[in-house]
């Protein structure tokens, strides 16, 4: 069957058995090409798709997914679904379903010829290597994704939207005398056409090169200079403790805090999945709501969760349309295209300058929002970059940090992980960094 | 899954087509998660994997396309959407390929399971997770429990041009407990996962109250934890998942994926010292029911045991095919992937550092003023440059040779080969842990595992 014969299918099969179900459909295309040493190292053409159900039995929610669409595998992700609602301890419901349109927020982006992207990647990789400094490149790479998302229900609700994005890669390794780093880069856009090789593998080299023979650090308290990447990072982590779906199941330390100061006054966080680049963008969200700019923290007062219909029903709150739901899931609530606002009022003076955390998995707790993360860095004097430091660790709590912030840049970088999130660079007064 | 006329005529389009070898990898994977808490299941998921990659070598260049269409003609697009993509059309090599007679492997059964899925129903699975959570709840600080059970059921197929032809069924169960304990406005959490290549009988093994006792105990712990120091300490790693220590810094460094491109600080040293003696670090990937276990990697390739450093000399990478192809190093049976989505790396499966000869207590005898990493969380390592990052879940401060307070929120941070040849004892104890770890060919499960370890000097992260 086709992904169309198989949604019709499984709606059909559930009216018949009394069920309310919600079809999630998917199809992904990807392309990526690895360049290293100035020849193309691995080309991969992929397509994927596959179809998510929710279904509603006697008042309760069960989940199945399938990327097998013969009758057998349908009628049996359709039974699994069943079994899983039925015996479920908490009440749910579909939404009352209409009409969402069908919508293209990718167009053109994609359509260069296959010839004009290798042309890319190999241009990024050369331009990798030239640097004396540059020891060995893994790879230039070039990634380009385009999914099609589909959702009709029972209830009424039907759908669709196409979108995508381009992306260039770098992985290598830079020297000088002893010291050695490691750079692992990638830059997203929603259009081929608006990559820039050359200029995009002179950027990847420097964010390195800066980090080349660097001293311990001493450790201290510091004010710290969160440059764009690490802050998107931090702000990945707070993102679970937004989600209303953890505040519904306690693991939110914003549970109680609406309303409330819990940042500088620096602080405007905002969710927007209707940026019109942005990479996250959609028209509805996963269970059909149509999406709006929400604004999740205004001059460093909480406003609002994000929710999905059922947890901000709970919550007594607005649904801001997050439900979020790859069909191979179930339905979770995150942000599409999350970013601190830029303010403009930011100098160097002393402190260091965090480029970089690693280990973010395991070293930041989203429920506690505790974190202690390594960190690359330059140690910055009397308004200078000194020198880079390494060996460190950076450590506090995430509530704290956005307490603590006394300025934010004017710059607007993104960074894409689970979501799109987006900063500036960020001065933090005071931070714990532990090193020699 | 696929038919062998399939198959073959599908890696005999791709030797047309100009490749040197071609391989064919399909899988159907049935996965099932239940989730509970406040005393009911909160969420359930069933889901059906399905789909297949075809890798196509043209010397050292890789090609790599899956699909979802598993018929004849999903394969065959799928080919040659790659050999355009290659613009390898055209070139034709119809010289001296006959029809390929795979030489198919019979599953031994290794690592199957006792209590397969089927013999009990969901319900019976309900009740064990209930368990769990009831078994977390042993003080009224414990304000929140999740206790999630994860099934895999996997049928593998690898076949390529040299006549490999290997199915495997491969059977993996894990318990997840989170528990978060509150008093005031402190929050901590604790956590116990674990897994293994098995059934049901995962229940037996672990007993679901003593899993949720354990994640409930860590919690309460880090709830009376201070902030750990921060500094330059001796460290104690304690066994088990402690051993992720080693996987991050020296495990990933010895992998051919960055070996082969000069982009590991350890690559070109084989026979050298690149660890103090205390050190030898074995990968085995045949160890029954291990969570990292299979009987072929995800190249078709009979897994082995492969010893990489003894005695702190290194002895072995681990490669994989394309690995192999480009440092000549013998294969190791490495070559794995997170599912068809990915084509294969070279990967660790089940990691541990060997027993060593030292009473575990006199590992901790003369340190003045260290960390005990009791257990650990994850962590990440650059190859490049070595630097590596791991967090504790749980951790003491040893004060005279004395195990006393806990401490929370400790990173220890470093760079591998310093850490390798820092380290001053192992311990006899070795015990191993389930992990999933990421990396270029995506997550796939790999157990992780030492003794008690005493490293000399370790940086770590806490509040300064």
């Amino acid at each position: 069957m086709t992904l169309e014969e198989a949604k019709r299918y499984l709606l059909w099969r559930a009216k018949e058995l009394g069920l309310e179900a919600e079809v999630l459909f998917q199809e992904a295309r990807e392309l990526s090409l690895r360049a290293r040493e100035g020849a193309l190292e691995e080309i991969k053409e992929a397509r994927q798709g596959g179809l998510g159900l929710r279904v509603v039995a006697e008042g309760k929610v069960g989940y199945a997914y399938t990327e097998e669409l013969s009758p057998e595998a349908l009628d049996w992700a359709l039974e699994e679904a069943q079994e899983n609602a039925l015996l479920s301890a908490k009440e749910g419901a579909l939404p009352p379903g209409k009409a969402l349109g069908s919508h293209d927020l990718l167009g053109e982006g994609l359509s260069a010829p296959l010839e004009r992207k290798k042309e890319a990647v190999l241009a990024l990789e050369e331009a990798l290597r030239e640097d004396p400094r540059v020891k060995s490149v893994l790879m230039g790479g070039y990634l380009e994704r385009e999914v099609r998302v589909a959702l009709k229900s029972t209830q009424g609700a039907e759908g669709s939207f196409r979108t995508g994005f381009a992306a260039l890669m770098g992985s290598f390794v830079m020297a000088q005398g002893k010291s050695v780093k490691q750079g692992w880069d990638f830059k997203a856009g929603k259009e081929f056409h608006a990559l820039e090789p050359g200029r995009t593998a002179l950027e990847f080299r420097e964010k390195t090169a800066r980090l080349l023979e660097a001293k311990p650090l001493r450790t201290g308290r510091y004010r710290a200079y969160l440059e764009p990447e690490a802050m998107a990072m931090l702000l990945s982590v707070l993102a679970k403790a937004l989600s209303g779906k953890n505040a519904l199941e306690g693991k939110s330390r914003l549970l109680g805090r609406l309303g409330e100061r819990i940042a500088s006054p620096l602080v405007t966080l905002v969710d927007d999945p209707t940026l019109e680049k942005g990479l996250l963008s959609r028209p509805f969200d996963a269970e059909g709501t149509p999406t709006a700019r929400t604004v999740v923290v205004e001059k460093g007062v909480f406003k609002t969760f994000l929710h999905n219909l059922e947890t901000a029903k709970a919550l007594g709150q607005r649904n801001t349309g997050h439900a979020a739901r790859s069909y191979r899931g179930t339905l979770e609530v995150a942000p599409t295209n999350l970013y601190l606002e830029p303010v403009g009022n930011l100098a160097l003076t002393e402190g260091v300058v965090v480029t970089e955390f690693m280990g973010l998995h395991a070293g930041a707790n989203p429920v506690t929002l505790d974190f202690s993360l390594q960190a690359l860095g330059l140690w910055v004097e009397e308004g200078e970059v000194r020198h880079a430091v390494e060996n460190f660790a950076v450590s506090g709590n995430l509530l704290e940090l956005l307490q603590g912030v006394e300025a934010v840049g004017d710059d607007l970088d993104w960074l894409l992980l689970d979501a799109a999130y987006g900063s500036p660079t960020v001065a933090v007064a005071e931070l714990s960094f532990a090193g020699a | 899954m696929l038919k062998p006329e399939l198959v073959e005529a599908v890696l005999a389009r791709a030797l047309k087509g100009g490749a040197d070898f071609a391989e064919v990898y399909a899988e159907r994977a049935k996965k099932r998660r239940m989730k509970v808490r406040s005393g009911g299941l909160e969420e359930a998921l069933s889901g059906l994997d399905y789909g297949a990659g075809v890798r196509l070598f043209f010397g050292t260049e890789v090609v790599y396309a899956y699909t979802n269409d598993l018929t004849q003609e999903g394969l065959m697009e799928a080919l040659e959407t790659l050999l355009r993509a290659k613009g390898a059309l055209g070139k034709v090599d119809e010289g001296g390929k006959g029809g390929l007679d795979f030489r198919k492997a019979i599953p031994k059964g290794l690592h199957a399971p006792k209590v397969a899925y089927g013999e009990k129903d969901k319900r019976y699975r309900l009740e064990r997770l209930l368990e769990a959570e009831a078994g977390a709840r042993i003080a009224p600080a414990i304000k929140e429990v999740e206790a999630s059970l994860l099934e895999w059921e996997e049928e593998v197929l690898v076949a390529n041009t040299e006549g490999v032809w290997a199915e495997e069924r491969r059977v993996r169960t894990r318990l997840f407990v989170l528990a978060v304990a509150q008093e005031g406005s402190e929050v901590q959490t604790g956590y116990s996962a674990p897994g293994k290549s098995v059934g049901l009988e995962l229940f037996d093994l672990y007993p679901p109250k003593a899993v949720g006792e354990k994640a409930a105990r860590q919690a309460l712990t880090n709830l009376k934890a201070r902030p750990a120091p921060a500094g330059t300490f001796p460290v104690v790693v304690g066994p088990g998942f402690g051993g992720v220590l080693f996987h991050e810094a020296v495990g990933h460094l010895l992998e051919t994926t960055s070996v082969a491109k000069k982009a590991s600080v350890l690559a070109d040293r084989l026979g050298e010292v690149v660890a103090s003696p205390a050190v030898t670090y074995i990968d085995d990937g045949t160890l029954p029911h291990a969570w990292g276990s299979t009987e072929v990697d995800d190249e078709g390739r009979p897994t082995e045991r492969t010893v990489l450093i003894e005695g702190g000399v290194l002895k072995s990478y681990m490669v994989d095919r394309l690995g192999h192809l480009l440092t000549g190093y013998p294969m190791t049976g490495s070559g794995r992937r997170q599912d068809y989505t990915f084509a294969p790396t070279s990967r660790m499966r089940n990691t541990f550092i060997a027993p060593g000869e030292a009473r575990v207590e006199d590992l901790f005898a003369g340190i003045e003023f260290g960390l005990y990493a009791k257990e650990m969380g994850g962590g990440q390592v650059k190859p490049g440059s070595g630097e590596y990052n791991f967090a504790v879940q749980e951790g003491y401060i040893i004060r005279k040779g004395r195990i006393e307070e806990p401490v929370r929120g400790a990173m220890l941070v470093g760079k591998g080969p310093e850490t390798l040849m820092r380290v001053v004892a192992a311990a006899q104890d070795l015990e191993n842990a389930p992990g999933m770890c990421g990396s270029l060919s995506g997550a796939v499960p790999v157990e992780v595992g030492q003794p008690h370890v005493l490293v000399s000097e370790i940086v770590v992260g806490g509040r300064a």
